[in-house]
């Protein structure tokens, strides 16, 4: 009889949907935090969504994650990104109040049933034939458990860096995780260097507002969950402001006291989210950047400053700073830093996040090497309900890449690995027209209810808003103005949903996602359909499996590089296998004549 | 493809069947070096033989007889055409020895590869792309030496680069693109402007790509020449003297009918398949109007007509396609009709013009055609470069809409372009290559 069927190892944002998941497809879990105190911490920006990330909380949502919950009831400011540039890949973000966020996800673990919450920090795995049995924690505990989920964020052999300063923390004065890491390193896991940073915190009321640019967000905000239609939060204003050639000429001046450039730090950092010193080397021309100044909470002082990540010395940091419009006589209440951690290759991962090497260990959220709440909430949902699939003996959710953007990143994950901390675009994915942000309660819903991670109501409201859009399509198809019918008029560029409710208000009577998806729907249609048709084309290749015990040193004429890549990463059909980085067209005719027994 | 295999040995005649000085039969799979040493003589010089070296002996028959004098090309493993285990026999080519030859490989344990299987284990093998293994196709097919010279360009690269190009430059179109959809409006301020220049410029490169296809088809494939005329107009006097001016006649081989001949032979580099129309002439016997029907149908096919007339005889301008004819006098030597082409079968008068007047019109447009440029000659490239400049147009032609939509053409543009150069695959492609592939077979 072990102690619990899942334990959790960590509680930030992949834990929480790890833990949730377990505990609602009903099985004893425990998650084990350093601190009880810091759970789901944005640690980063104050911010959930954006492009490809939005679309990402919302397929959480759909399968019955908490993400979507804890944002609507925390949110600040609410924006449809991209709304112009592309309908049908715009995304909602959300400026979070970051307390708010912390102290209701906190809350909810608490209310949640089945789930208990224990803090210690883990330093080793038990583990018996090859199957991870449990967990040890520093003060001596041994806890057993049929499955792990291991979410240990930047935690792991975590070191941060201010200048010539660094000091063994997770977050800024949180302590790192020893231990654990070595352990993993003992047993062989794949253990790399990652680096990523945050900008410094400004006070509020030192700044001079008359200096910085007003940044409103959308009236009315919308919930990112689809289990209710509205939410009611107080708005606040994010600013923006631009460094210039002062900035530039200081950063410049101290570059070789960044240990980013003084080799101190290893790990790579991410290219789309790169520090201010890295932007002013990079790209000399520009004379100046743009650096977003946004509030983290209703009753907080401490002000985001997004764009200005750094990593140089704090008596730097002060003087860079103060050069911006708006903020020359603000006070910075925490510094930049950059923080380097320890990360497990994802390729040593199945699709189904369980590892490779340790039975019935699941591996989530940032220690997979990817960054960002979102995408670690994404795989920490993935890995709960797998983990309790595999309990229940069931064939694991495994989304693909025309299905979600977390069939894309788990995917994208597992088979090519990652060199630097892995981000969610919407570029990574193929069939991003078919994965809008507003279809994923459609394309998700009635596959987690089989996987039993949402409840009938869940169901059930899909159905009942899948009907209405029946029912509006109807409405359209019967209108007439010019001679055309509401449906056709719809397809016309300047024809929206709202001009047509002008001559026939019964469309008006639709609520807001209703009408928006009907009105994308029907102006993508052709674009849609012919994406549906490469989508099928490619789900005929994920179709085509290959074994898991492929002996691939038995296929005569694979280079020896591709060899070694095929066994790394074990394919688990055709589709995956061809987009396993550097195998060469012949590699994958060998596999299909290998498979169809010649 | 689900016949083809790897390393199962097999053989095929890689020249023509038809008599000639020598022939090549190639063999490819494990242990065909073994195999074949139990019917050679010296066998242990063939066993011990090292990569790339060439054995000379004897071919023996079951009963120990000679088949013939060869010279063995031996290629060890990794090494070769197809990266197998092979050797190549160069044989004297009679059709007498190619049979029993073939015969006897059976009797071995080879058996007869099926058509592009030899290409399909060299890409099985990884040694060449796709790009590569067309143009191996067509030296393979290829029917005289202009024609090799363009496809051993392909073989460096040309192809490629002038893809790569283009493939690159549609990426950062593309890339341009999918920038403001991975950001906010708020992070990249400037919107999209439609690249006018630069896609019409990679849509002229195209285009002229394009155009080679043509001239690289009739190097490819030979163009058809039909020699017409009335009976006793000259033609088969003609189409006699124009097969000994070429020395390099690969095979005179009958005419399904005995309606009409045809030879292969080479004009000016050009390869040619030239058509002796016999029995052309207006008749009410059943049989004969049969003839004409066919030539007649032969000349509607042929990329040009030679028409040949008597002197004494009117021209039937009416039935003649202007385009693609060229009107010549026979029998010079009797009467000269001034102004026009004119020859003598018997002196050999004006054939050399004739000869330049057809390579000429079977050159015209493609005068742009250099030496070093890149030419495309399989349909397969010449259809995904359309697709290309048709999704480019598209986008040209839907430069209002919103971002993510425009990205999807330019997506198409470039899948299509890796379908050229290999990058991106499926199983389709794969199974359209290896069915047009017609090598040793």
């Amino acid at each position: 009889m072990r102690d619990y069927d899942i334990i959790v190892i960590g509680g930030g944002h992949a834990g929480i949907e790890a833990a949730c998941a377990a505990a609602r497809e009903g099985f004893a879990t425990l998650m084990v935090t350093q601190s009880l105190d810091a759970i789901g911490r944005l640690s980063c920006n104050p911010a959930i969504g954006g492009l490809a990330k939005g679309n990402l909380v919302r397929e959480i949502d759909a399968l019955g994650g908490v993400m979507g919950h804890l944002i609507d009831s925390s949110m600040i400011q609410y924006r449809i990104l991209n709304r112009r540039r592309g309908p049908a890949v715009q995304a909602p973000r959300a400026q979070a109040d970051k307390f708010t966020y912390s102290r209701n996800a906190k809350q909810l673990l608490e209310h949640t049933a089945n789930l208990s919450l224990f803090m210690d920090t883990v330093v080793d795995l038990m583990v018996e034939d090859g199957r991870v049995i449990g967990i040890v924690t520093e003060r001596g505990w041994r806890i057993s458990a049929r499955a792990v989920v291991l979410t240990t964020g930047t935690f792991m052999d975590g070191r941060i860096f201010i200048g010539e300063w660094d000091a063994p923390c997770g977050r800024l004065g949180e302590s790192a995780a020893l231990g654990l890491g070595d352990s993993l390193r003992r047993m062989g896991f794949p253990v790399g260097r990652l680096k990523t940073g945050t900008p410094a915190r400004v006070r509020r009321s030192s700044l001079d507002f008359d200096e910085l640019e007003i940044q409103k967000g959308d009236d009315p905000m919308l919930p990112f969950s689809f289990d209710y239609d509205d939410v009611d939060r107080p708005q606040m204003d994010c600013y923006v402001t631009w460094t210039n050639e002062e900035t530039h000429s200081i950063i410049r001046e101290n570059i070789h006291r960044s240990p980013l450039y003084g080799g101190k730090i290893v790990g790579k950092g991410p290219r789309y989210c790169p520090s201010i010193e890295d932007k002013v080397v990079r790209f000399p021309d520009r004379d100046r950047h743009q650096i977003f100044v946004e509030p983290e909470g209703v009753e907080c002082e401490e002000m985001y400053l997004n764009g200005l990540s750094s990593s140089l010395p704090e008596d730097v940091q002060h003087r860079f700073i103060r050069t911006l419009p708006g903020l020359r006589h603000c006070e910075i209440m925490r510094p930049a830093y950059a923080v380097e951690y320890d990360y497990l290759d994802p390729m040593d991962l199945f699709p189904s996040l369980e590892s490779k090497r340790l039975e019935n260990l699941f591996i989530a959220g940032q220690t997979n090497g990817t960054s960002g709440y979102e995408e670690a909430a994404a795989q920490g949902i993935v890995a709960g309900i797998n983990a309790a699939l595999k309990l229940r003996g069931e064939s694991p959710l495994v989304l693909r890449r025309n299905e979600a953007y977390i069939g894309v990143l788990i995917d994208d994950l597992v088979t090519k690995g990652t060199k630097e901390p892995y981000r969610m675009f919407t570029s990574r994915a193929e069939y991003r027209l078919c994965l809008r942000h507003d279809n994923a309660d459609q394309r998700l819903v009635p596959l987690a209810y089989e996987k039993h991670s949402v409840e009938e109501e869940k169901l059930r409201r899909l159905e009942e808003k899948v009907s209405r859009m029946s029912d509006l399509r109807a409405t359209l198809k019967a209108y007439r103005e010019r001679g055309k019918n509401g449906l056709e008029l719809l397809k016309e560029p300047e024809v929206t949903m709202d001009v047509l409710g002008a001559g026939c208000p019964a469309i008006l009577e639709y609520p807001a996602p209703v009408r928006d998806e009907v009105e994308l729907d029907v102006k993508y249609e052709g674009y849609l359909r012919r994406q549906e048709s490469e989508a099928e084309a490619f789900s005929r290749r994920e179709a085509m499996a290959i074994p898991a015990d492929m002996d691939y040193d038995a296929i005569k004429g694979l280079s020896s590089e591709s060899r070694e890549k095929l066994k790394l990463v074990r394919p688990a059909s055709i589709g995956q296998a061809q987009r396993i980085s550097g195998l060469r067209v012949s590699d994958i005719a060998l596999i299909m004549m290998a498979l169809k027994g010649v | 493809m689900e016949n083809y295999s790897v390393d199962e040995p097999i053989y095929a005649l890689a020249t023509a069947y038809a008599p000639s000085a020598l022939a090549v039969v190639r063999t490819s799979g494990k242990g065909s070096i073994g195999m074949l040493a139990g019917a050679f003589s010296p066998s242990g010089r063939l066993v011990r033989a090292a990569n790339g070296t060439l054995v000379h002996g004897h071919v023996l028959d079951e009963d120990g007889t000679t088949i013939d004098e060869v010279v063995l090309s031996v290629y060890r493993e990794g090494h070769g055409y197809t990266g197998e285990e092979a050797v190549e026999i160069s044989t004297h080519g009679s059709l007498m020895v190619l049979r029993r030859l073939s015969a006897r490989l059976v009797q071995l344990g080879f058996r007869p590869a099926l058509r592009g299987e030899f290409t399909f284990r060299a890409f099985m093998h990884g040694r060449m792309d796709l790009t590569q293994a067309e143009a191996v196709e067509e030296i393979i097919g290829s029917r005289s030496v202009k024609s090799q010279e363009k496809a051993m360009d392909r073989l460096a690269g040309q192809l490629r680069e002038a893809m790569g190009s283009i493939r690159t430059r549609l990426m950062s179109i593309l890339a341009s693109l999918e920038v403001q959809l991975d950001y906010a409006e708020d992070e990249i301020l400037e919107d999209w402007v439609f690249p006018e220049e630069e896609v019409d410029d990679i849509i002229s490169s195209l285009r002229s790509l394009v155009s080679t296809y043509d001239a690289g088809r009739i190097h490819r494939d030979g163009a058809k020449v039909v020699l017409a005329g009335k009976a006793n107009a000259g033609k088969s006097s003609l189409f006699n003297l124009l097969v000994k001016e070429d020395r390099a006649i690969v095979s005179p081989v009958p005419g399904t009918t005995r309606d009409f001949i045809e030879t292969w032979i080479d004009l000016g580099g050009i390869p040619v398949r030239l058509y002796d129309t016999a029995g052309l002439r207006s008749s009410d016997d059943e049989v004969e109007s049969e003839g004409i029907r066919r030539s007649a149908s032969l000349m509607a096919q042929a990329d040009l007509v030679v028409y040949l007339v008597d002197p004494e005889d009117d021209v039937p301008l009416d039935e003649l396609d202007e385009t693609k004819t060229i009107l010549v006098y026979s029998k010079s030597d009797r009467r000269r009709v001034e102004g026009a082409l004119s020859i003598s079968s018997l002196t050999g008068e004006g054939v050399g013009d004739l000869v330049a007047s057809i390579v000429a019109r079977l050159s015209s447009g493609t005068e742009a055609l250099q030496d070093d440029t890149p030419v495309i000659d399989s349909r397969r490239q010449r259809d995904s470069l359309i697709a290309c400049i048709e999704a480019l147009e598209n986008a040209r032609a839907s430069r209002g809409q919103s971002v993510d939509i425009m990205a999807l053409f330019f997506q198409r543009a470039l899948e299509e372009i890796g379908l050229i150069t290999g990058e991106v695959t499926n199983e389709e492609l794969l199974d359209t290559l290896f069915s047009q592939f017609c090598l040793g077979k």
